[in-house]
């Protein structure tokens, strides 16, 4: 609150006064009252208004300026009546009761959505695990009743689950709450299940898989993992060149401070402008044109998941030679004198 | 033949499920009565069980801890939720292994077959017409001859002989493969398969392992 600005403010209430003073001075002026009487008068009446000024002023200016200094403060901004005591003159009172009661409709509002989303998440959560059991029905029966159809039905099937997951995983790294359990994992398991997972794909596309060097342990989530290396493996899949001699490398390194996971592919590559770009949302890039079957999600989810676990991910690559995406595990100190 | 007993509240999984373990040589067995669930099983006396989380009346969990009080069989929890947490307590109750839905029935099948063999504390040798087969040093013996194998081949090879007279398919011994960290392609594994074949020839088993076009191989 600047002190010029609050004068501007009360111009008109000036004007007034001074015009009145002026009269007042006039007037004693046309009575032939004494001079030097009506300079006394004339001074009283215009220091007491600038102490009332003043006095106004500064009341007011504690109590903005007490405002103004806690919401810059505050990273939650709208908490800022919680840190203010009431003010003593009438108009801050009006103000502050007016905050309080938009501040309270608005957190009823907040709540609202959050309820909302929390109902919705859940009943997505649900609905995927029901929608698991018609999957793992189709699966089943497709194993038992085998016929030259088959493993077409079959890939749109594990289509149908890979978008399934997505949406679980989506559903999970969008909130706040704790849905994972970090405890230590063996890298090596995890990929296990991931090339498990995708034999059939890997097989019928011809693509050799190459798993070195993973035996580690790492601390992260191995479902949420899974999940993260089974969409990176997927992309591999879907981007491969189709000169036949595609392969997927599986790789760790151990780096004093960390462990890095590599997953290197000999595919199509991304073009150096979208490299930037891949994990943002629904980013599809050029690649995405080309086969069609891109939502953009993936590679998201991926990062927000990775995020979440305090892993890093990077992802660098040369069009038409390769992608290598890397995980990066930190180890920590901690976990040791945890163990 | 091992009896499986099915808990699974899902009629058409439990159904298929069935189908696909008779295929397998099992016989399986699907629970109906959820109610009495725990007095149901000591009827059925399975060899193992296939425990499903989500079931009426009673978790399969707490079911499982109950189980435990009294029983030792093995126990395979299938279940379509799918969090650390999940597979935590499951293990903790004494779950034999876990496995989410939708799984491959190739997989399933071959943890069920893992566990069994782990029961019968898996004999070291096999022993297959006049020749033994040493699990251990990785080789066939006849007489004094002794031939290595690779690991890929003893693989190949103790899955024909825990499946003798049933066709064993292609996709079959790349999921054995697989499941033990050979991620091999479909060349690799028919040259795998000619080495075994002439291996065993070398031993005197001519045309031991016969193929069926279309279908897959055959251990005579």
């Amino acid at each position: 609150m600047k002190f010029r600005n609050y004068l501007k403010d009360k111009i008109s209430f000036s004007v007034i006064y001074f015009v009145m003073i002026l009269m007042i001075f006039l007037l004693m002026m046309a009575f032939k009252i004494d001079i030097s009487l009506s300079l006394v008068i004339l001074l009283i009446l215009i220091v007491t208004y600038i102490i009332i000024i003043l006095l106004d002023y500064f009341r007011k200016k504690n109590f903005y300026a007490k405002l103004f200094s806690n919401i810059s403060l505050l990273d939650k901004s709208y908490l800022v009546l919680e840190m203010l005591n009431e003010p003593c003159f009438y108009e801050g009172r009006l103000l502050y009761q007016a905050l309080y009661d938009i501040n309270k409709s608005m957190c009823e509002n907040v709540n609202f959505y959050k309820t909302s989303m929390n109902d919705f998440k859940e009943y997505i959560e649900m609905w995927i695990h029901e929608v698991k059991i018609p999957i793992s029905s189709l699966v089943l029966m497709l194993h038992n009743h085998k016929n030259k159809n088959d493993k077409r039905i079959l890939e749109q099937v594990k289509r149908i689950e890979n978008y399934v997951e997505q949406v679980l995983y989506y559903a999970r790294s969008e909130d706040a709450n704790k849905d994972y359990l970090i405890k230590e994992t063996s890298l090596a398991k995890v990929i296990h299940e991931v090339a498990l997972k995708n034999k059939d794909d890997l097989l019928e596309q011809n693509i050799n898989l190459q798993v070195n060097n993973v035996e580690f342990k790492v601390y992260t989530d191995s479902k949420w993992l899974e999940f993260i290396i089974n969409q990176i493996i997927n992309n591999s899949i879907k981007y491969k060149k189709d000169d036949g001699s595609s392969f997927i490398r599986i790789e760790a390194y151990d780096e004093k401070e960390r462990i890095t996971l590599a997953i290197i592919d000999n595919g199509i590559g991304v073009p150096l402008s979208d490299i930037p770009k891949v994990f943002d949302k629904t980013f599809t890039g050029e690649n995405g044109r080309i086969k069609h079957q891109s939502t953009g999600m993936g590679l998201f989810i991926v990062k927000n998941l990775c995020e979440k676990l305090g892993h890093q991910i990077t992802l660098e690559s040369v069009k038409d030679e390769y992608t290598k995406v890397n995980i990066t595990f930190n180890k920590h100190k901690f976990y040791d004198v945890v163990k | 033949m091992k009896k499986i007993l099915i808990i699974e509240d899902e009629e058409t999984i439990s159904k298929e499920l069935a189908e696909a373990l008779k295929n397998a040589g099992y016989n399986p067995l699907i629970l109906e009565n959820f109610k009495n669930a725990l007095e149901e099983i000591k009827i059925y006396n399975p060899d193992l069980i296939l425990l499903d989380i989500n079931i009426p009346y009673m978790n399969g969990e707490i079911l499982l801890q109950n189980l435990r009080k009294t029983s030792n069989i093995p126990v395979i929890m299938v279940t379509s939720r799918k969090t650390e947490a999940d597979e935590l307590i499951s293990i903790t109750y004494g779950a034999d292994d876990y496995i989410t839905k939708p799984y491959n029935p190739s997989i399933l099948l071959l943890r069920i077959n893992n566990i069994f063999r782990r029961l019968n504390e898996f004999n070291d040798t096999i022993k297959y017409k006049d020749i033994i087969v040493n699990l251990s040093k990785c080789c066939i013996i006849k007489g004094n001859l002794e031939i290595l194998l690779t690991k890929n081949e003893i693989l190949i090879l103790t899955y024909f002989l825990s499946h003798r007279e049933v066709i064993v398919t292609r996709d079959e011994l790349m999921t054995t493969l697989w499941n033990n960290n050979l991620y091999i392609n479909d060349n690799a594994l028919t040259v795998n398969i000619s080495r075994l074949r002439s291996k065993l020839r070398e031993v005197g088993l001519e045309n031991a392992i016969e193929t069926r076009k279309g279908y897959g191989y055959y251990l005579r």
